[in-house]
């Protein structure tokens, strides 16, 4: 009986004192700028992606973020928020720049789906620059512009400030959605994503 | 013929006091940043090694870190330290196992999300597994005698604590 009690005791301190540091909220979102969301001002029910521009998952699940904008017209609403994992992925980071400055220019979602659909044939330069203005050249953005963007402080801070508050709410992996409060990471989106909408859209 | 098992000698007691501690830390420390994060993360990891299905792997998730913490916790106290120390060669063997697999499945764990800085690399993670599970191993066979600073040691009787 001692025994018992003891393995008891053991067992339930960690897991008294893990409950009690756990958060009970990720905490609030800043607000993106107007380029980086799409889908219905009027939607109910804003899906915010973290993601990061160089990592395979996140590149794969584009189809299904299409598949559900498009079955819920009206509806859901994506906010995109950069999360570059600098850590192991060395260009997500000016990739993220570049996607922001095409932003600038109203271009945005193009460049974005451009740098996902070409992401094997920058994701292992050295330096990607040459083809981020490639890019930049094919959807037919200001090059002076977009180059100028490119080294301003305002531009970096836009993808820091998303960083943050990526890093407070404890997103880890790419990609991350939150549909509501709900979180949902890499696969998850794919298998639960539709069913969680439905049950967010239900309360 | 009786087997006659040797008190085991200071420096014996000295290394199985330091591989109970080291290998209880490990433990909890990882068990108490997974039990204190999002589940979400945790599942998705484990659903990336595509061995088990979504939902379990959700289940795996909030569960296995209050497992790792109540082990580690066992560890550190000095409790039934023969049976956790055999308990937790089961877990960084399941782990090794988990993550060689995705290596002969030719799994690109990358292909399934992202994980962050946290994480650590697949390769260094087997060799740390590996040595904690060696050290598991030692401890589970060396520990016969309930050592000093331990539970096992206060709840034994005085001619075992002698011995």
């Amino acid at each position: 009986m001692k025994r018992i009690i003891i393995g008891l005791v053991l067992f339930a301190l960690p897991a008294g004192v893990a409950q009690w540091a756990k958060r009970s909220d990720w905490g609030a979102t800043q607000s993106a700028p107007q380029f980086r969301q799409k889908g219905s001002p009027k939607a109910r029910l804003t899906i915010v992606e973290y993601s990061d521009f160089q990592c395979p998952s996140c590149a794969m699940i584009q189809p299904t973020v299409k598949t559900l904008l498009d079955a819920y017209p009206e509806k859901i609403r994506i906010v995109f928020k950069h999360n570059p994992l600098t850590s192991i992925h060395k260009n997500a980071y000016s990739a993220a720049i570049a996607a922001e400055c095409a932003g600038i220019q109203g271009k945005f979602w193009l460049y974005h789906d451009r740098l996902f659909a070409t992401q094997s044939q920058w994701a292992t330069l050295r330096n990607a620059t040459t083809m981020y203005a490639s890019f930049a050249n094919e959807i037919q953005l200001d090059a002076e512009i977009f180059n100028t963007c490119l080294s301003q402080p305002m531009t970096a801070e836009a993808i820091k400030s998303d960083v943050k508050e990526a890093k407070n709410r404890q997103v880890q992996s790419t990609p991350t959605f939150f549909i509501g409060e709900t979180r949902l990471v890499g696969n998850y989106m794919v298998t639960d994503g539709a069913r969680t909408i439905e049950k967010e859209l239900r309360k | 013929m009786t087997t006659v098992s040797h008190p085991p000698t200071a420096a014996q007691q000295h290394g199985s006091t330091a591989a109970r501690l080291i290998i209880g830390i490990v433990l909890l420390y990882a068990g108490f940043l997974k039990a204190t994060g999002p589940v979400a993360e945790f599942a998705a990891l484990i659903q990336a090694y595509k061995i088990i299905p979504s939902d379990w792997a959700m289940v795996a998730a909030m569960l296995l870190p209050y497992l790792e913490m109540g082990l580690a916790m066992f560890l550190l106290a000095g409790f039934e330290t023969r049976r956790s120390a055999m308990a937790a060669a089961g877990f960084f063997g399941l782990f090794i196992l988990a993550i060689g697999s995705t290596f002969l499945r030719g799994i690109n764990l990358a292909s399934c999300g992202c994980f962050g800085p946290d994480t650590l690399n697949p390769k260094i993670t087997i060799l740390l597994d590996a040595a904690l599970l060696a050290m598991c191993l030692w401890l589970a066979r060396s520990d016969r005698h309930p050592l000093p600073l331990s539970i096992d040691h206060l709840l034994s009787s005085p001619s075992r604590r002698r011995s």
